[in-house]
């Protein structure tokens, strides 16, 4: 499929051969052409010292080098952290300015929890649909090794107000204050701000309130890590990852994992809880290192720039669930935001080709697909005639997911989107090939912190 | 309501303070009321010394008057400090809790009269009812009124209610009472009990705000609260009670616990605040406290919504237990007022 070489200019609709990505409200296409990250590490081993913003430039820098934008003014670039440095205000900015881009190449920070980099994709699509850019970079960063240590509350307020005081007794009365327990730092966590539950936590609840077993965990573990360690051996991610301090794979991939050997796992979430306890390290995903980029672009910019449209990014859908009152599990807004998305789209379960549906842990997947797969749940929550759907197992997570790769929080929604959009091009060529012209789509979507969930739909191109 | 409000009428008599009294003193006052007490044997143990046959409980025991303290105004920044520790959002309305913070130093102003029949210190704060009418500003000029009320016997010792009323411009926007038992020894005799009266914080009137039910089902954890060590201080640092209770170990020990408890009114506050909009302008809130929180200590929290039937009106649950042996602590009920 070669792109379009219609060339548009800003706000007018440029028609594309894509075969009909669904493009709502008329806006001309956004396409994913390229997508590159650094391997994924588990915290604390190959980028133990390496801070968001190198890791960030390194991803980039990758994604230039492949698709040959040495100096090259890009419209946009989007990208964030979750843990991030109070000094990392311009993360994004400041990676571009340290990257072979042209330093007028303009970028802006963006933090979703863990849909960060899902989110900075749907920003700027649709800043190239509307006729706003032409290109653009999307994009997320985490590291866990480098995470910001904040200075208890009470010695921050001294702190600072010692830095206001003019006169030397005044800082003496300013020090005095400070006592021993004021200098135990607070160490990053992973809980929410408003429940003091981990994330863990939150899912071992809500693993438990859908009842889903250990051994369905433990296989979607298994699947991720076998699928991610084929899609490694078959050359897949050659396009798709530049190594990085001397990594090559993703640090977390098991390729020799078994059911027997996740079995063996003792559960670390959920053990107060009545009930057996079912989330192990194994079907959780490791704190970890890492980077993504996506490389965005009209139909015209493609074609100036000699690329290959692999998808339109069509539409996205938003979701919150209100975790805090009990409605429902911290990660199951999702649930809710596909149903919306594939309504608007006028689409089923059915209609596409991958889905990708994040790892956060394998029981977030489960209780997904259950919650579709329900009746009572499609009636009186989704306010459908019965169940949503249900998705097909050689349709989810093709080239395995969080699990196998690692969760860099912010990075994760770039990973999936370059891999997804690549698979859904090398689809739509092979049934092209066949004479085939149907559209082949592919869903996203991402659960994260807070209760939100974004999930996106790409047709390939 | 109006039963209610009528059972909760002030004293005729009135007595003007010219500010709110701090608390250090009102304790310090109490520290040596109570060393009194110990020395003379004085009103507390007078009932011990009586028959078998049980006295009656007379409201006379009580100081038949009602403090009063005009023009109380919240502090912005004490107020940010209270809303940052227990979770509310930073606005320029009061959280409940904090109208209670506002208003409890004039009841503790009663409680360390020397005509007030209790010691103050080492006393139980068994439960929490209060009526929200409408939402007060941290600019507004408070009318504070306080007073004892309904002195009766308790299965563990003696239980008396202090009402907190606070008005604007001559209308009463917020009413509390809040039931406190004095133990067995400490208080009148517990054997001086009977009469068929109904025990403990049931006896505060229903109708004036829903009952916390402290048994049943929890329901599904929604939350973890990690409370540290020195809690006690956090909390007393940003209301200005300062009970030694809930200092430290040494102060708690003097008063009977094993460590330092949290302030009750400090998890009522961060139940209050997990329901947070929710409560909507007006509304009821009641808590039931059951055993201390002994800190450190992780409190697993539960929040619901109850219906028509559970307990009563619709609106929330707040239940906090012990994260490891699932003893009650608290339960809040919040009923919004149409």
């Amino acid at each position: 499929m070669s792109p379009s070489a219609t060339i548009g200019t800003p706000g007018t609709r440029v028609g594309d051969s894509s075969g009909g990505a669904g493009t709502p409200g008329g806006a001309r296409p956004a396409y994913v052409l390229g997508g590159n990250r650094v391997p994924f590490a588990r915290a604390f081993t190959a980028y133990a010292r390496s801070s968001n913003q190198d890791l960030l430039t390194a991803a980039l820098d990758g994604l230039v080098a492949r698709h040959g934008l040495q100096g090259e003014r890009i419209g946009e670039v989007a990208a964030g952290a979750v843990l991030k440095h109070s000094r990392d205000f311009n993360l994004t900015r400041e990676a571009v300015l340290g990257s072979a881009l042209d330093p007028t190449t303009p970028a802006f920070d963006v933090q979703q929890a863990c849909a960060t980099s899902l989110e900075t994709v749907v920003a700027l699509s649709n800043k190239i649909r509307l006729g706003q850019l032409e290109s653009a970079i999307a994009g997320g960063v985490d590291t866990t090794s480098d995470a910001p240590v904040a200075v208890d509350d009470r010695l921050r307020r001294t702190l600072v107000e010692l830095q206001r005081a003019r006169t030397p007794q005044a800082r003496l009365r300013a020090l005095a204050r400070i006592r021993p327990a004021h200098l135990v730092p607070d160490a990053p966590s992973a809980s929410e701000p408003r429940t003091g539950l981990s994330m863990g936590e939150h899912q071992a609840l809500t693993t438990a309130q859908w009842g889903i077993s250990r051994s369905a965990q433990d296989e979607v573990a298994v699947r991720s890590h076998q699928r991610l360690a084929a899609a490694w051996d078959a050359g897949f991610f050659d396009d798709l990852v530049t190594p990085y301090r001397g990594l090559t794979r993703d640090g977390n991939l098991r390729a020799d994992t078994t059911l027997e050997k996740l079995a063996a796992l003792k559960p670390v979430f959920g053990k107060d809880l009545p009930g057996e306890a079912t989330m192990t390290a194994g079907n959780s995903t490791p704190l970890t290192d890492g980077a993504s980029t996506v490389l965005l672009g009209s139909a015209a910019w493609a074609a100036e720039h000699g690329l290959t449209p692999w998808a339109a990014v069509v539409d996205a859908e938003v979701a919150a669930v209100d975790f805090v009152h009990g409605e429902d599990g911290l990660l199951m807004a999702p649930v809710f935001a596909v149903p919306r998305l594939l309504a608007r789209n006028g689409l089923t379960l059915d209609d596409l080709d991958l889905v990708e549906v994040h790892e956060a842990f394998a029981a977030t997947v489960v209780c997904t697909l259950t919650a579709w797969e329900s009746d009572a749940f499609g009636r009186e929550r989704l306010g459908l005639d019965g169940a949503f759907g249900s998705v097909k197992p050689e349709r989810l997570n093709v080239h395995g997911s969080s699990l196998a790769a690692g969760h860099p929080f912010a990075a994760t929604g770039g990973r999936i989107v370059a891999t997804v959009a690549k698979e859904l091009h090398l689809r739509r060529r092979a049934l092209l090939a066949d004479g085939d012209d149907r559209p082949v789509r592919a869903l996203v979507s991402v659960c994260a912190a807070g209760g939100l969930g974004l999930a996106a739909l790409l047709e390939a191109a | 309501m109006v039963g209610a409000r009528a059972a909760l009428v002030a004293p005729a008599r009135e007595e003007h303070l010219p500010s709110v009294p701090a608390l250090g003193t009102l304790y310090r006052a109490a520290l040596t009321g109570a060393a009194r007490r110990a020395l003379g044997r004085g009103l507390p143990t007078r009932g011990r010394a009586a028959t078998g046959s049980a006295p009656t409980l007379p409201e006379a025991a009580l100081p038949a008057i009602a403090l009063r303290v005009t023009d109380v105004r919240a502090d912005a920044r004490r107020l940010t400090d209270y809303q940052h520790l227990v979770g509310e959002p930073a606005s320029d309305t009061l959280p409940p809790g904090y109208v209670h913070v506002l208003a409890f130093p004039v009841a503790m102003a009663v409680m360390a009269r020397p005509d007030f029949p209790l010691p103050l210190l080492g006393l139980v704060h068994l439960a929490n009812h209060v009526e929200q009418r409408r939402p007060l500003d941290v600019g507004d000029a408070l009318d504070v009124r306080a007073w004892a009320r309904d002195l009766r016997p308790h299965p563990k010792g003696t239980a008396v209610d202090l009402v907190a009323e606070v008005s604007v411009a001559g209308e009463v926007a917020w009413t509390g009472v809040s039931t406190y038992l004095a133990r067995g020894g400490q208080g009148i005799d517990p054997s001086a009990g009977g009469h068929g009266r109904d025990p403990g914080p049931a006896s505060v009137p229903h109708d004036q705000a829903p009952s916390p039910d402290s048994t049943g089902d929890p329901g599904t954890r929604t939350a973890l609260w990690r409370l540290p060590a020195d809690e006690g201080r956090r909390y007393a640092a940003v209301s200005g009670d300062a009970n030694p209770i809930h200092l430290s170990r040494a102060t708690a020990r003097a008063l009977g616990q094993p460590r330092a408890i949290a302030h009750g009114m400090d998890t009522a506050a961060r139940a209050l605040a997990l329901v947070g909009r929710a409560r909507g302008a007006a509304f009821t809130w009641g808590a039931a406290f059951g055993s201390p929180v002994r800190l450190p200590s992780t409190v697993a929290v539960a929040v619901r919504r109850s219906a028509d039937g559970d307990g009563g009106a619709q609106g929330w649950v707040v239940d906090g237990r012990d994260a490891r042996s699932g003893r009650h602590h608290v339960t809040v009920r919040i009923v919004p007022q149409a």
